[in-house]
């Protein structure tokens, strides 16, 4: 019966096996489309990662996270901490064959500054000397950003910020071609590794190496990525050998351990928390944040609840920008949290309400969390919404406490302090937390250069903020890639946009 | 006839534009905002504010939709506020993708709901009969994800028949389809089997087999016709829903249709596709209503005769 099946619905066909591998293209899940290939629109991961491939920067991120030169050869930095010198690679060519200019890269800033381009991003280039101006449309051009000759620029900053060249890196400020700027949503500009051939919104983005790239051509020919919204989609499909790399969910881990595939782990800098309103009751009392902090047993729920895959946080800074010992001031201690809950004078404990946005993985890890607060007398109601009703919440400031988690934009300690805790952002889109002290440290370390000086400061901060308690402090996430067998040197990088799969190899045979 | 056609039409002129001002209504009312959609997380205030002014988001709400109306009047849905394009031209790719599916998803149901309807008239009460029954009604009650996903498991994961998931030839679009029809194929199946029963207790019927016809002719040219208007019947409803866009289906076979289309925007409160979308979904839904109503006309006489006595 099942052979007579069979062999109608083969008949049926009259394209096909689907057990042919096709070695010449990698293949790859993404959970929902991008944006288009704009670099000036590139604010989500996905997005920005599809820029990486397709373009090029004047610096870029190695799978190490070093910062490694781009489209510029070399560069320094004067000795005031203002002005970057690039020296530009002159044997760049974009994908149709123009040649990549000093002339691009300043049209390229400029676009994402021009008021007409309307870039969510102005952020990464608005402290460039007259920037500022030429946002609001006083001047044509960026007064800090000046060619010297054919091959080298300087870009002049109106303080020093060493956070800067880590900008440069960003999806945002990736290099277009000039004459080419018509339909980027559509229509890649780049001079990246890979060549854009086709893509199929919410089916398929597929890509043609760059056989010329200068950095070296991908040593794959193709590369596909699938548009498949389904967690138990990709997983089906990566079982059926039609993925080649699949990223685990959480809850997979224990499904997929003993299965036939390469493992890979990666510490990514993702920073899960739950942000509490620092600027109303109740949680304006720090014994109350104290408390929620002492009341939670992260080592049991990083244990049971998630296999293991995260390690436990000492603030907001990830371990690996900290110098010396890492050790959470917060260690699981109910008695605590309860002396603390008396101090701020909830003797009988208190009702309030957790905001979270959809996504079923971590319910199990809210719930544990919620018991733990419930076993000091803290009652926590949990509200779900969608992402975007919840982010529109707290960007309103609305929720007392919510569940979120922070990406890193680039790897450093500085991106876990400015954009969390600074009262500039703090205070107008996340958890309304301002302290003087803390603005003050997080502001000398963007001026500081990398130094021990500045090191030391970002434990400081760290620390300082830890010890304020406007968040609980939860864990940095492990990432788990599988891939098939016929997948060589792909190895997964912390950073979302240092991936570019130019050293993945596909093959029969080890 | 044509006359009647023009009159359905213009019925419907009323039901666009309710169906306008509900869904416009709709997305000020629920909570959330696009501009949060679009910003990413390092935003500043000014460019919160640009954007809004971009997109006359700042404008009291009457004056939007008096815009809003009036370009649709032009044939103008608008432009998406996450990627820039506009509104037809996004519709229109996904369009042809939900059709197809849709095609392919009803000729199942037909084929399968149908022939298995007539096999179980054959012998009502039968083991076979039952067992039939009984799918039919597994395949109305089991929930379209779930069917979705033990298609894929076994045909595509353990047998490795046919690609699991995914979008191309002809070998993506048969799960897909499969699950899409099932439902449809499982109520028509229980439809035609009682309307076969109905009609064969009829005295035509006996007439026509004790004129010694043989059974199959009794059953194939004097009692399947009877079957097409339920057949239409469900067709109806069920593929003008087919024709907006499957969710499920689409979201588990990776299917770029007009489901993930209007989900997506949805989620991120991409306000013109939302509209855009709808609207398109509503003028199907009215469409195929009308073709409908128009074929039982045309396979049934004593529906013509009664439409043309009316007039």
């Amino acid at each position: 019966m099942l052979n007579a099946l069979r062999v109608l619905i083969l008949s049926l066909l009259l394209a096909g096996c689907t057990k042919d591998i096709d070695y010449q293209t990698l293949t790859i899940p993404y959970s929902t489309d991008i944006r288009g290939f704009d670099p000036a629109f590139a604010t989500d991961l996905r997005t920005g990662k599809v820029v990486s491939l397709l373009y090029d920067n004047l610096v870029r991120f190695d799978l190490d996270m070093n910062l490694v030169p781009g489209a510029a050869k070399r560069w320094s930095v004067s000795a005031n901490g203002r002005k970057y010198t690039f020296i530009i690679r002159n044997n760049i060519r974009f994908h149709n064959g123009d040649l990549l200019t000093v002339d691009d890269i300043i049209v390229s800033f400029e676009r994402i500054l021009n008021p007409q381009t309307s870039s969510p991003q102005t952020w990464l280039l608005d402290r460039i000397t007259g920037a500022k101006e030429y946002l609001q449309g006083y001047t044509d051009s960026v007064r800090g950003l000046t060619v010297i000759n054919d091959s080298t620029l300087t870009i002049e900053l109106d303080e020093p910020f060493s956070p800067f060249i880590q900008y440069l890196a960003m999806p945002a400020t990736a290099i277009i071609n000039k004459n080419e700027m018509e339909h980027l949503t559509n229509i890649p500009a780049g001079s990246g590794p890979w060549k854009l051939d086709k893509w199929e919104r919410d089916g398929e983005i597929l890509f043609t190496r760059n056989k010329d790239y200068w950095d070296g051509s991908p040593k794959i020919e193709h590369l596909r990525i699938r548009i498949l919204s389904e967690i138990m989609t990709q997983s089906a499909e990566f079982e059926a050998g039609s993925l080649d790399i699949y990223e685990v969910p959480k809850g997979e881990l224990e499904y997929w351990r003993d299965k036939n595939y390469n493992k890979k782990e990666v510490n990514e800098l993702i920073l899960r928390y739950v942000g509490m309103n620092c600027s109303r009751p109740p949680f304006d009392n720090i014994y109350l944040r104290k408390a929620m902090n002492y009341a939670v047993d992260r080592e049991k729920i990083i244990h049971i609840l998630l296999n293991g895959s995260a390690t436990i946080t000492s603030g907001p800074v990830p371990p690996r920008f900290l110098t010396g010992e890492v050790r959470t001031q917060y260690e699981y201690n109910p008695g605590k949290a309860i002396d603390l809950l008396k101090k701020a004078g909830y003797k009988n404990g208190l009702n309030t309400e957790l905001y979270v946005a959809g996504g079923s993985e971590m319910f199990h890890v809210l719930e544990a969390l919620q018991s733990d607060w419930a076993a000091v007398g803290i009652n926590v109601e949990i509200k779900r919404s969608d992402w975007n009703v919840f982010k529109t919440a707290v960007r309103e400031g609305k929720p007392d406490l919510y569940y979120l988690d922070w990406y890193a934009d680039y790897p450093d300690g500085e991106n876990f302090l400015y954009p969390l805790f600074h009262s500039k952002e703090s205070m107008t889109k996340r958890n309304r937390f301002s302290d003087p002290d803390v603005d003050a440290i997080i502001e000398k370390i963007q001026q500081l250069p990398d130094n021990a000086e500045r090191q030391n400061l970002i434990v400081e901060a760290n620390n300082m903020i830890a010890d304020k308690a406007p968040w609980v402090f939860l864990w940095h996430s492990k990432t788990t890639y599988l891939t098939q067998k016929w997948i060589g040197g792909f190895r997964p990088s912390p950073i979302f946009n240092a991936q570019r799969y130019t050293l993945v190899t596909k093959q029969i045979g080890p | 006839m044509i006359r009647y056609f023009i009159n359905r039409l213009l019925q419907a002129i009323p039901v666009l534009f309710g169906v306008i001002i509900i869904t416009f209504i709709l997305m000020y009312v629920i909570p959330g905002d696009p501009v949060v959609s679009m910003v990413g997380e390092r935003y500043s205030e000014e460019t919160i504010q640009r954007l809004r002014e971009e997109m006359h988001l700042n404008d009291p709400v009457p004056i939007q939709f008096i815009r809003y109306v009036g370009n649709v009047l032009k044939g103008d849905f608008g432009k998406s506020f996450i990627t820039g394009e506009p509104v037809t031209v996004t519709i229109m790719e996904k369009f042809p993708n939900t059709m197809m599916l849709a095609v392919v998803a009803m000729i199942f149901a037909v084929l399968i709901g149908v022939s298995l309807g007539m096999i179980s008239s054959i012998s009502p009460g039968s083991i076979l009969d039952r067992g039939i029954m009984i799918l039919a009604l597994a395949g109305i009650s089991a929930p379209v994800f779930w069917v979705g996903l033990i298609l894929v498991l076994v045909v595509g994961v353990m047998l490795q028949w046919l690609p699991p998931t995914g979008f191309g030839g002809i070998e993506y679009i048969i799960l897909p389809a499969l699950t899409l029809g099932l439902r449809s194929a499982a109520y028509l199946a229980r439809l035609t089997r009682s309307t076969m029963l109905e009609v064969l207790s009829q005295d035509y019927i006996r007439t026509a087999r004790s004129k010694g016809l043989p059974e199959w002719k009794v059953f194939l040219k004097h009692a399947f016709p009877n079957t097409l208007i339920p057949v239409i019947t469900v067709i109806g409803t069920d593929f003008g829903s087919y024709l907006s866009g499957a969710v499920l289906t689409e979201s588990i076979f990776g299917w770029p249709g007009m489901g993930r289309l209007a989900l997506e925007a949805i989620l991120k409160r991409d306000f013109p596709v939302i509209q855009g979308t709808v609207l398109f979904m509503a003028v199907m839904f009215v469409m195929v209503n009308v073709i409908v109503d128009l074929l039982y006309g045309v396979i049934d006489p004593r529906i013509r005769m009664e439409r043309t006595g009316k007039q």
